[in-house]
Order: structure tokens, then C-alpha cells, then sequence
């Protein structure tokens, strides 16, 4: 049977994982993944916990929010990568630190 | 009874002080004038012509009458008033007609000697700035006017024998002569201010008049020697008497005329006067030491004119000599004629300097038309001018017989007088007094030969300077009017019938009597007659024989090379002494005090300067590395933390994220340490 503690491990390496690209990429598409992947992390450790309350699933219920959210999330920071490119036609986050027209 | 004699007396005090202001007046209205005025010299001639024609008036009122004395109150400090006024007695106005008289035929001969010089006009401010000052001083009654006057003569004769500014030897005389006055000048005032100290008055009427307090209270004894000493030096400053003559000789740099009426007719004979004002002061003691001093001066004075070339330079030496004379008789008691020897002195001695003048003036023509390079000063150039010049070789003649003492003219009665008067003052007295009357009858045979020898090398025999030049022609004369009127009325002045009906005998001199009052010497018959046979005899024998030594050329009595005749020539070495002992110290001790004070009293100040500025230096480096190194400290810190925190805002969204997470780390790994 697969333990609390093996999803927890799990949840920490992708979280990990999604911070290291957050932080060390230079591509504004692939800090999103590294998002993507740290909010993955945590809507994993939801439903892990989730097990705890088999009468209202609510962990679970709220995994789902947070997955829609996730995705409508996403929708708008790609808009604004492209928004982002069609003015600086780069995506690069260090070269895009000028927010006045 | 006082009013009325006031109301007499006012007339008389208003001319007298008339003839003082007349010279005043004409050297302001002169300065007014540009420097070159050609009316100046007749604006101070009339000046000085008032003076005199006011000056016989006032004489005539006062001589052998009661003497009027005018004075008001000066000024007033704590209880003492000082007064000042106007003192006129026989002694002042002789000296007052005296002054204005000799000072007439000079101002009219100063118009045409003076004529061609730039500053003419500035000449006769000076002139007449002389002759307010001089008479000034015979009729002040005031000891502290009597100073301030002594000084101004002195200055006008500073001035005047620096006239000519651009010669640098009357520079150099100008130079000497005040100085050597400033010393005379010290005593006075130390003088004066003893006598003030211990009368508690400057009126010269209370001290030493008829019942003066100079007669009646003795100074104690110390103070009253350096009081004389300082007389003593006054009068040898001013009256050119050793050991303070040496200044006289150079003066002659001055124009001629003033030669003649400054150094040999009235302000030199201020120190005689001065005798003549402060006579009650002396003991018996000291006058015999003026005797001996002015006996030694005439002697002196007299054997270095023997040798001299220079035409002025003998008359100066002779000057001297006969101020000696007049010291001495004032020493012996011979009062009255010391003061008429004074007199016949002034006219005799300037009509000799007018001759000077007139025949440097004419060689120096000659001179300037031949091209000669000759000193038109030095007789030994000079020659044969008799014929061409009469009336100024006459003068000279008569001046010269003057000089000597020869009977009919006027210094025979006043030099005889005081010859006789000095034998009778040794008669009985041991052989070192009966020096002084063989000295003065030295004097007066060596003034026989030395004038002689003047007027002989001048206007006997050939004219030398033309040896030099065959083709010049002696064309002098005896000058314009200017020139003739002066010597005419100084000529007259020098014979007796001014002064004596009877030509031989010197007691009838109403001069002689004006003073006789003071005169306290036996008479001794034998020496009135023996005595003026004897000068005279010898007199003209020595005349004589100086005309066969240059005329004639017979031998001289002494080789020119032998110590005698250079040390005559060199004028016994004084100048020379002067400078050794005196100048060179003085000059030696003003550089060590320069050195003193340039090293020792500047090095001091300089010292504490360079440790106010090291001080300041410390100050300044305290200032620049802790006090502002310590702000700048402050600042670098604030700095350093400034650009620390700024790295963190660069912009950079990762770069924020990760500092979160380090700082949450941070935190994290804290609170397990702590825990």
C-alpha cells in the first residue's frame, strides 16, 4: 500500500523541481511549467491529505478549484507572455524589467 | 604809575614786534609765490628794510633807558602760568638793530647773486623765514620761545645750506650741521629744564635779570654743572667752538650770501648771545673753563686758516676763530666786549663773505666762458684781480684790517678791548692763566697773516688760472649796483666812527658802555697802551712778510710736506678723529642694534609666529582626519549599506523569488538552530 509519507516525498520533489526551473530558467513559458508543476505539488499534497476526511471529500473538492483556477491561471499569464513578446519581442524575464510605456 | 608806563612802553613793544613779523610776513606771501618769482626778492628786501627802519626806532627808544618787558599769560597748567612777551633790553635791541642791519645789504645782494638760480623765489622764503626766526629770538622773554627759536634758526640754516639739494657735499654739510646743532640743541633743553626745575619760571627777565633768582638762590651744586654743560654745548653747536666746529667749515657749501649773513654775521653769534642772556648762570669756575675753550677754539681755528686754499673755507676757519675770541672774553668777565666784538664782527666778517661772493662769482664766469677746469673757490687760481675790481679789493682791504684789529676800523676797538681786558684778567694769577691772553695775542698776529695771505693770493700779482690758457683776457668787474651798495654801507659799518668818536681807545665805545655795568676788571694802564702798539707792530710786520713770501716769493716758513702745515692743511685731523671715534662707533652700534633687532627682537616674534601656525597646522590636520573622518565614516557606512540593499532591487523577478526563498530558508534554518 502506498503510504501518506510516499506522496508527501513525491509532492516535495516536484515542488523542487518547479521552484529550480522557476527560479533558474530564462524563458518565461518554462517558469510557467516550473508554476505549473509547483502547483501541482501542492494540489498533490490536497488529495493526499485528502484520505483523512472520507465523508465530505473536501480535500479532493478543492483539488478540482484549484485546478480549474490553475488553468485559468495559466490562460492569463500566457496572454501576458504574448502581450510580453509583442513589445519586447523577447520573453526573457531579466531583459523584461521595464513596465512604463 | 604802571598804566602810564605801559602806554609808552606799547608803541615801542608794537614796533619791535613789527621788525619780527615783517619777515614772517614776506617769506609767507613768498612761499605763495611760485619758486621762481622774480618779485620775491624784492618783496623780502622791503620786508627786512621795514624791519630795520622799525628795529633803530625801537633801539633808540630803549638802549640806556629803563628796558621794556611786555608779557601775557600763554597758557596755564596745574598751578603754573606760563607767560610769553617781549623782553627789551640794551643786549636785544643791539642784537635786533644788529640782525636787521646785516640782513639789509644781504637781502640787496642776494637780488643780483641769486639772480640766475631756479629757485630764487624759494630763496628768499628761506631768508626770510631766517630772519623771523633770528630776530625773533634776540626779543622773546621766554625761555621755552627762546628754544622754539634757537630751533627754527638752526632749521632755516639747515635748509639753506642744503639750498642747492642736488650738490651731494651740501647734502652731506646740510646733514652734518644738524646734527651736530641737535646736540647743542640737548643741552639747551636739558638746560633749560633744570633751571625750570628749580626756579619754577622761563621768564628770562625773572631769572636773570637785575634781581633775577639766578643771582639770589644757588642750584645745588651737581645740577647746576650739568645745566652749564648743556649751555656749553648749546653755544659750542650753534657758535661753532670746539669740540663742535667741525660743521662750520662745511657749511660754506651754502650760497655765499648766506654764508655771510647765517654762518658768520648773526646766528653763529646766537651762542654768543646766548652767553649774553644766561651770563648769571656761571660760576667763576666755569667761566674760566669758556675762556680756556674759546682761547683754544681761536687759536685753533686761526692756524688751520694758514693753509687752507679754499676762499670760503679761511673765512670759516676764521669765523670760528673770532667766535672764539668772543667766548673768551666772556669767559674773562669781558662781557660788553664780548658782545661789541660781536658786533663790529657781524658788519666786518659779511663784507668779507660779499667780497668772497663777488669774486667766486666773477672766476666762475671766467671759468665757464674759457672752459677752465679749475675750483673757482681755490685762490691758489686766483690773482692780480686788484685792478680790475676796486671797489671789492678796497672792501676787502678794509674787512681784512677789520679782521686784524688795525686802528681806525672797528674791529681795533672791539678786539683790543678784549685782548687788554684779557691781560688785565691774568694779571696776578699763576702762568698757566697767563696762557690764554698769549694765545689770543697769537691768534691775532696769525690772523694777520692769514688774511693777509687771503687778500694778497686773491688780488695781487698775476691771475694764475692763465697759465692754463695764454689767450684769456681778465675781464671781471666789480658788479651791478647790487653788488656795490651792500659793500659801501658794510664798509662804512666797519669803521670806527659807527661805534666810537675816539678811534684809539676802546672805553669811549658806546657799545662798551651800554654793557659796562657787569665789567668788574682793574684796570692796568700799561697794557692800553703797550698792548695795541705791540699786536699792530708785529701785526704789519707779519702782513709784510706774508706779502714778500707770496709776492715776492720769498721761502716759506714751513715746507708744505712737514707735519706742521699738514696738519694745519688737514685741519688738525678732526674730521678724521671725528670719524674714527665718534661716526664709526655710532654706525658700528646702530648696525649691531640693527642686527639686534632684525635677529634677536624679529627672530622672537618670528618664533612665536611659526608656533601660532604649527599650532594651526595641528588644528587643521585634527580637523581634516578625525573630525571630518569621522563624518566621512559615518557616511561610508551609510554608504556601503545603501549600495548593499541596492543589489536586491535590480529589477529581476527571479532574482526577487529566490531571495524569498532564501530568507525563508534563513528563517527556517534559525529556527531549527534555536529549537
Amino acid at each position: 500500500m502506498i503510504s501518506l509519507s510516499d506522496f508527501l516525498i513525491v509532492s516535495a520533489g516536484l515542488f523542487c523541481i518547479g521552484l529550480f526551473v522557476t527560479l533558474t530558467k530564462r524563458n518565461a513559458i518554462q517558469i510557467l511549467i516550473g508554476i505549473e508543476l509547483m502547483l501541482n505539488a501542492a494540489i498533490l499534497n490536497l488529495i493526499a491529505f485528502g484520505k483523512y476526511d472520507r465523508f465530505t471529500n473536501s480535500g479532493q473538492t478543492f483539488a478540482l478549484f484549484a485546478i480549474v483556477l490553475a488553468a485559468a491561471t495559466t490562460a492569463v499569464a500566457l496572454a501576458i507572455i504574448l502581450n510580453v513578446y509583442k513589445k519586447y519581442k523577447t520573453i526573457d524575464p531579466d531583459k523584461t524589467d521595464q513596465l512604463k510605456d | 604809575m604802571e598804566d602810564f608806563l605801559q602806554h609808552i612802553d606799547t608803541l615801542t613793544i608794537n614796533f619791535a614786534l613789527g621788525a619780527v613779523i615783517m619777515p614772517l610776513l614776506a617769506a609767507i606771501v613768498n612761499r605763495c609765490l611760485p619758486a621762481n618769482s622774480k618779485p620775491s626778492g624784492w618783496i623780502s628786501t622791503l620786508a627786512i628794510l621795514v624791519s630795520a627802519v622799525l628795529s633803530i626806532f625801537v633801539f633808540a627808544k630803549v638802549w640806556n633807558q629803563h628796558e621794556v618787558h611786555q608779557q601775557q599769560v600763554w597758557f596755564t597748567i596745574g598751578n603754573t602760568s606760563v607767560y610769553t612777551g617781549i623782553l627789551l633790553n640794551n643786549l636785544s635791541v643791539l642784537m635786533l638793530v644788529l640782525v636787521s642791519l646785516v640782513a639789509l645789504p644781504v637781502h640787496i645782494y642776494s637780488t643780483a647773486y641769486m639772480k640766475d638760480d631756479d629757485r630764487y623765489g624759494r630763496y628768499f622764503v628761506y631768508l626770510s623765514f631766517f630772519c623771523f626766526s633770528m630776530l625773533a629770538l634776540v626779543v622773546v622773554d621766554n625761555l621755552v620761545l627762546f628754544y622754539a627759536f634757537w630751533e627754527l634758526v638752526g632749521f632755516s640754516s639747515y635748509l639753506l645750506i642744503g639750498f642747492w639739494y642736488t650738490k651731494p657735499k651740501a647734502i652731506i654739510a646740510n646733514k652734518k650741521a644738524f646734527i651736530m646743532n641737535r646736540i647743542g640743541d640737548i643741552g639747551l633743553l636739558t638746560a633749560i629744564a633744570i633751571l625750570f626745575a628749580s626756579y619754577h619760571t622761563f621768564d628770562i627777565e625773572q631769572l636773570f635779570g637785575a634781581n633775577g633768582v639766578v643771582k639770589s638762590a644757588a642750584i645745588s651744586s651737581n645740577w647746576q654743572y650739568v645745566a652749564c654743560i648743556g649751555l656749553f654745548l648749546a653755544v659750542a653747536a650753534k657758535s661753532a667752538q670746539f669740540p663742535l666746529h667741525t660743521w662750520l667749515p662745511d657749511a660754506m657749501e651754502g650760497p655765499t650770501s648766506i654764508s655771510a649773513l647765517i654762518h658768520a654775521a648773526t646766528m653763529v653769534a646766537a651762542g654768543v648771545f646766548l652767553l649774553g642772556r644766561f651770563y648769571p648762570v656761571f660760576t667763576h669756575d666755569e667761566l674760566t673753563i669758556l675762556a680756556i675753550i674759546g682761547c683754544f677754539t681761536a687759536f685753533m681755528a686761526a692756524t688751520i686758516a694758514l693753509t687752507q686754499n679754499d676762499l670760503k673755507r679761511i673765512l670759516a676757519y676764521s669765523t670760528i676763530s673770532q667766535l672764539g675770541y668772543m667766548v673768551m672774553a666772556m669767559g674773562i668777565g669781558a662781557y660788553s666786549s664780548s658782545l661789541f666784538h660781536l658786533a663790529t664782527h657781524a658788519f666786518f666778517k659779511c663784507l668779507l663773505f660779499l667780497v668772497a661772493g663777488i669774486v667766486i662769482h666773477e672766476v666762475q664766469h671766467m671759468k665757464d666762458e674759457y672752459n677752465l677746469h679749475i675750483d673757482p673757490q681755490n685762490i691758489l687760481y686766483m690773482g692780480g684781480l686788484r685792478k680790475k675790481m676796486p671797489l671789492t679789493f678796497i672792501a676787502s682791504v678794509v674787512g681784512g684790517l677789520a679782521l686784524f684789529g688795525f686802528p681806525l676800523t672797528s674791529g681795533y676797538l672791539s678786539k683790543d678791548g678784549i685782548l687788554i681786558q684779557s691781560f688785565e684778567w691774568a694779571e696776578g694769577k699763576d702762568w698757566l692763566h697767563k696762557l690764554i691772553p698769549i694765545g689770543a695775542l697769537l691768534t691775532s698776529w696769525l690772523t694777520a697773516f692769514y688774511i693777509a695771505r687771503l687778500v694778497i693770493k686773491v688780488f695781487f700779482g698775476e691771475f694764475k688760472a692763465a697759465q692754463f690758457d695764454p689767450a684769456i683776457k681778465l675781464h671781471v668787474s666789480d658788479g651791478k649796483w647790487q653788488y656795490r651798495v651792500p659793500l659801501v654801507l658794510l664798509m662804512g659799518c666797519s669803521l670806527f666812527p659807527l661805534f666810537s668818536i675816539n678811534p684809539i681807545l676802546y672805553e669811549k665805545a658806546w657799545i662798551f658802555n651800554g654793557f659796562s655795568v657787569i665789567t668788574a676788571l682793574d684796570r692796568v694802564n700799561i697794557y692800553h697802551t703797550i698792548l695795541p702798539l705791540l699786536v699792530n707792530l708785529v701785526g704789519v710786520i707779519v702782513m709784510y712778510w706774508a706779502y714778500a713770501i707770496y709776492i715776492k716769493e720769498k721761502a716759506l716758513p714751513l715746507p708744505e710736506s712737514g707735519f706742521l702745515f699738514r696738519f694745519s692743511y688737514r685741519e688738525w685731523y678732526f674730521d678724521k678723529i671725528y670719524q674714527k671715534v665718534i661716526v664709526l662707533p655710532v654706525i658700528a652700534l646702530s648696525k649691531f642694534t640693527r642686527w639686534f633687532d632684525r635677529n634677536i627682537l624679529d627672530g622672537f616674534i618670528h618664533l612665536l609666529a611659526k608656533i601660532g601656525i604649527g599650532g594651526s597646522k595641528i588644528a587643521e590636520w585634527c580637523d581634516r582626519y578625525l573630525i571630518d573622518g569621522f563624518l566621512h565614516l559615518l557616511a561610508s557606512i551609510t554608504l556601503g549599506i545603501g549600495n548593499f540593499a541596492r543589489r536586491f532591487q535590480n529589477g529581476k523577478v527571479q532574482y526577487y523569488l529566490f531571495s524569498m526563498l532564501a530568507i525563508i530558508l534563513a528563517v527556517f534554518i534559525f529556527k531549527i538552530l534555536i529549537y
